[in-house]
């Protein structure tokens, strides 16, 4: 799960508060694990150091909540890269998955092609293990299923989201 | 449960509903056919019955004796039945039909004869009847509402010397034949028309089985237990029997009427004859229903419907060849009977009727294993994957695959051996051709006792107009040696009938100048005989023969004259035919029956064959879309139908008529040493309609074939 | 591949000339398959197609063996070739001494190996499947699903499957999806 890149990409919504971001990550990526305020204040200004976001007017007054945050071009095209780009297909990817389906929807960007994207390059991974299965011994065929079956997991998932995309943009995009 | 029952049969919906209301209305039909099938046997047990009580046996008893003699006469080529009677005190019955007895020159006669002496000059035939008309002769006394008969009344003494005078002590109703006989005979013919009934009843309460088995099944999933299902299935088919017997009854009430007009055996029955006993009326308003019942529980029997579907129990056991042991034995029985003829014609029936019903179940019960053995054959050799199918379905089930046919087959047979029977009498014993010199020619065989017929009776007669000559031939008394038993003077021998031996002057003639079972002949040559021509007329005068132009008026006014001339005539004067053709009109009448029987039960058969192709294409719908699919034409499926039903329909067909034609010649040749003549191209041209109707209603289910295997029935599942 | 109700089947349907697309075209052998006449398609499935469905397709009075050489008995074939030819599959396919059974009395796997062999008993150019594994469980389904991509090759029959399940669509060498009656995956090809 990419902090940085899930703070980025919640920034392109809009301008925020660090206090903000941290609210939105854990309404919906958190799920009982809290980011805890050093962790974002220090992965915002790793991001202002490598120029992805930019603080905007400082509030008078003390405290880190006083910055806003603000998405740089370097920063939107970073999060562009990732969101088209499918993960490399591995078992238990579907954190990730979801934070890309999420901030697509968020960002009102196409988020059922990237879930196509997914599931071709899961295939794709998919007709490989299944090559070696066919091809090899017991003992890659038995490796090879174990792959296959999360795979085919990850991909049911990626079925019923895709299904589902239109509810859950209404969930995020109040 | 029985309520529960009830209330899905009636309100379970749009689809419950139409197939209560099919099932219903094929029951509806079917009980109607059975309902006519019982009150035919009745009123033809009612025509039978009456016919015999013309015919009382002589008896004795307390009340005074009725004189009486029942002659035939004839009029057009109809029979006119002529009884006369005499009453020897008041205490003497009076016959059937009519209030009181008629005295001497009295006369009742029946509506159909009053009908007649209306139509038509007195000296054609009213003069037969002299005296006085009293009145018409009740229902109670014909057979038919047709039935020419004639009650006339005489003095006791000249009734007496009538031919076949008896006394009776009682009259009514005596039965024509004895009743186990007349069972038998029954039994046959209700054998060949009830069967097919019953098989239409039994398949049309099975109509759309699979969809209501899928149903239980869901029920049995939802709980019910199998002791349920049949009690739910069983209050379904009894429900839509009750409903569709009542309708029954109603449409065999609706049509008596018109029904009992036709003449099926020749006559038409009284509306009133065509009735039901108690024991018809509770056979069908019960047994239909009951029969419902049970034929839904065995065809539930046939398919195990556990809570997730419905399976076909695996193949039925094969039928046995020992089924074939009836049918050979009756066929035995009748072979037996060429060699050994009963004396008695009661013993003859004892012997064919048992061979015949043994030969109808032997073929209902042979039926299966020949379509098994048929099928196997016809698998082992088969190149058509049309012809695979079908002969591996017929098979794996030959029951199933015969029952829906074996109703035509036992109709076929029974009336392959009455059109055969009955072709090969009338070929053998049929009228004169129209316009042959037969035709014209009115004859009458004298009693021995006759007065001497006076030469004004023959001037007489040769002055009717169309009369051409009028010949007395005189007895023969050289009877051990003559080759004819008449004598005729060679100058009176009418020209149409041949000419003496060369140089005679008395020649030997037939009777009627024309030899038994042959034709009249200008160039016939009658051999001399060895009586003088002076003592010729001291002999006695054994016949008359009236030659006319064959016009009805010539014909009825010589019969009309010689009948006052000689009123203790046996038999009426009558034209060659006369006799015959009456006889051939009832044996024509019961062909005609049996036409009916013949298309009938093919259609019927057609409808129950197509409810069993419904049902063979929706177990297989599935298999055969997906091969419609890959590209198997639907005109293969089309085979596979036509070879699962109707190929068996036509062989079985084929084995019945053969077989029904068989028993006929047996029949044929060990009662009346005849050969069986084959019969008319009538009769294959009404069993070729009846088998395009069956075929037709088999077509009828092509369309849904299609329907049912098409794409959409892959898809949707 | 594609969930139920996608389209799928009817695009499969399309393809082998079993219905008759509302717009576009479908060629086969340079050929408009959509506009030849019922009984030329007909034809073209019977000679140059082979069909597997999900199930029930074997015909319940058939043995195995008749079953299996029912198309070549329907292409006119001689019924001692095609029952010959027709045996050779069982071995294959790892069904000896199972010729003479009755659908009934296969198991789902057998059944649908059989159905197999008949769908490629006339060396069809073309096997279409609709869902050939969907009765079966994933052991049964993926023998089956190795001895049709083996028979295939074997023979260069080329195989149109339609699947909704990714480890069956995984043994194809190239996938469309189909979704809401639409084709909108990109077409990939692996090798």
């Amino acid at each position: 799960m990419s902090v940085p890149l899930t703070l980025l990409g919640l920034l392109e919504r809009e301008p925020s508060h660090g206090y903000d971001l941290k609210r939105d990550y854990d309404a919906f990526f958190g799920r009982g694990k809290p980011l805890p305020f050093g962790q974002v204040y220090s992965t915002l200004s790793r991001l202002a150091r490598d120029g992805k976001v930019v603080i905007s007017d400082v509030a008078p007054g003390s405290g880190p909540d006083r910055k806003r945050y603000i998405i740089t071009d370097v920063g939107a095209t970073e999060v562009e890269q990732w969101l088209t780009q499918p993960v490399e297909p591995e078992p238990h990817l579907q954190t990730v998955l979801f934070a890309k389906v999420v901030l697509a929807l968020m960002l009102d960007r196409p988020a059922g092609e990237y879930l196509d994207t997914q599931r071709s390059a899961h295939l794709r991974r998919m007709r490989e293990l299944t090559e070696v299965k066919r091809a090899g011994s017991l003992v890659d065929a038995l490796l090879a299923d174990h792959g296959l079956y999360h795979l085919e997991a990850d991909l049911r998932w990626i079925e019923m989201t895709g299904a589902r995309l239109d509810a859950l943009r209404k969930e995020v995009r109040p | 449960m029985i309520r529960f029952g009830l209330r899905l049969a009636v309100a379970g919906g749009r689809e419950a509903l139409t197939r209560l209301i099919v099932i219903a209305a094929a029951v509806a039909i079917g009980s109607g056919l059975l309902l006519t099938t019982l009150a035919g046997v009745n009123a033809v047990n009612a025509q039978l019955t009456r016919y015999a009580s013309m015919y009382p046996q002589a008896s004795a008893g307390n009340a005074d004796p009725l004189w009486w003699s029942t002659r035939f006469d004839y009029f057009h080529g109809k029979q006119i039945i002529r009884i006369d009677v005499a009453a020897t005190g008041p205490d003497a019955p009076t016959p059937i039909g009519i209030p009181r007895t008629p005295g001497a020159g009295e006369y009742y006669a029946s509506p159909a004869l009053r009908d007649l002496l209306a139509a038509h000059p007195a000296d054609q035939l009213g003069d037969r009847y002299p005296g006085r008309d009293l009145g018409t002769v009740g229902p109670a006394a014909l057979t038919s509402p047709d039935t020419l008969l004639v009650i006339a009344g005489g003095a006791p003494d000249q009734v007496a010397k009538l031919p076949a005078a008896k006394q009776v002590a009682s009259v009514g109703d005596t039965p024509a034949l004895p009743e186990t006989t007349v069972n038998l005979i029954l039994g046959v013919i209700a054998g060949g028309l009830l069967f097919p009934v019953l098989i239409f009843i039994g398949t049309a309460t099975r109509l759309s089985a699979a969809r209501r088995e899928q149903r239980f099944a869901a029920m049995r999933l939802a709980g019910a237990t199998p002791r349920q299902i049949s009690t739910v299935a069983a209050v379904e088919a009894t429900a839509a029997a009750v409903a569709g017997t009542a309708v029954g009854f109603g449409l065999f009430y609706a049509f008596r009427d018109p029904l009992a007009d036709i003449p099926f055996t020749g006559m038409p029955f009284f509306p009133s004859d065509m009735s039901l006993g108690l024991l018809d009326v509770l056979l069908v308003a019960l047994g239909v229903p009951a029969g419902a019942a049970v034929a839904a529980q065995v065809s539930l029997h046939r398919v195990r419907i556990s809570p997730l579907g419905v399976t076909r129990r695996v193949t039925p056991r094969a039928p046995r060849p020992y089924r074939l042991i009836p049918a050979l034995l009756g066929v035995a029985v009748l072979v037996f009977a060429i060699g050994f003829k009963p004396e008695t014609s009661d013993g003859q029936a004892a012997v064919f009727l048992p061979g015949l019903l043994l030969i109808m179940a032997g073929l209902v019960l042979a039926g299966p294993w020949l379509t098994m053995v048929g099928a196997r054959v016809l698998a082992r050799y088969a190149n058509r994957p049309a012809t695979l199918i079908a002969a591996r379905r017929l098979a794996d089930n030959p029951k199933a695959g015969f029952r829906a046919i074996s109703g035509i087959m036992l109709a076929l047979f029974v009336t392959s051996v009455a059109v055969g029977v009955i072709t090969t009498i009338i070929a053998n014993r049929g009228p004169a051709p129209v316009g042959s010199t037969e035709a014209g020619q009115v004859s009458l065989y004298l009693p021995e006792d006759a007065p001497a017929a006076p030469d004004t009776l023959f001037t007489g007669l040769r002055s009717i107009s169309g009369v051409r000559s009028a010949t007395a031939v005189r007895e023969n008394p050289d009877r051990m040696n003559a080759s004819e038993p008449g004598l005729i003077a060679c100058t009176e021998i009418p020209r149409a009938y041949g000419r003496c031996a060369e140089g005679a002057a008395v020649a030997e003639v037939a009777t009627g100048l024309i030899p038994f079972r042959e034709s009249a002949s200008s160039a016939r040559v009658w051999p001399a005989a060895s009586v003088p021509l002076g003592d010729l007329q001291q002999l006695p005068v054994m016949s008359i023969v009236v030659d006319t132009d064959g016009s009805a008026a010539a014909i009825e006014r010589s019969r009309t004259v010689l009948e006052a001339a000689f009123p203790t005539f046996w038999v009426g004067p009558n034209v060659p035919g006369d006799f015959e053709s009456d006889f051939a009109d009832t044996l024509r009448g019961w062909e005609q029956l049996a036409n009916v029987v013949i298309i009938a039960s093919l259609a019927l058969g057609g409808c129950s064959l197509a409810v069993s192709v419904i049902g063979g294409l929706t177990e297989r719908r599935r298999p055969f879309s997906l091969l419609r699919l890959s590209g198997a034409p639907v005109r293969v499926l089309r085979r596979v139908v036509a070879l699962e039903s109707a190929v068996p329909m036509l062989a079985v067909a084929a084995v019945a008529i053969g077989m029904g034609l068989l028993a006929a010649h047996l029949f044929l040749r060990a009662q009346m040493h005849y050969t069986l003549v084959a019969p008319e191209p009538r009769f294959y041209v009404i069993v070729v309609v009846g088998l395009a109707t069956c075929l037709g209603v088999i077509a009828s289910t092509m369309p849904l074939l299609e329907r049912i295997t098409g794409p959409e029935t892959a898809r949707s599942e | 591949m594609g969930p139920s109700g996608s389209g799928k089947s009817t695009l499969l349907h399309c393809l082998a000339g079993i219905l008759v697309p509302d717009s576009g075209e479908i060629l086969f052998d340079g050929a408009r398959v959509d506009a030849m006449a019922e009984t030329e398609r007909s034809s073209l499935r019977r000679d140059r197609f082979g069909f597997v469905f999900q199930f029930g397709q074997l015909v319940p009075e058939l043995t195995a063996v008749e079953n299996v050489a029912l198309p070549l008995l329907l292409s006119g074939v001689r019924r001692t070739r095609a029952l010959s030819k027709a045996g050779a599959w069982f071995e294959r396919l790892g069904l000896d001494g199972l010729e003479q059974r009755r659908s009934g009395e296969l198991s789902g796997g057998q059944a649908q190996r059989v159905a197999l062999a008949r769908g490629l008993v006339a060396e069809p150019q073309v096997l279409f499947a609709d869902e050939p594994t969907g009765a079966l469980d994933s052991l049964t389904g993926e023998q089956v699903m190795d001895l049709l991509v083996s028979a295939a090759r074997e023979q260069g029959t080329t195989v149109i499957l339609v699947t909704h399940e990714p480890r069956i669509a995984a043994y194809a060498d190239r996938e469309v999806m189909v979704r809401d009656g639409r084709v909108n995956a990109p077409d990939r090809i692996a090798s």
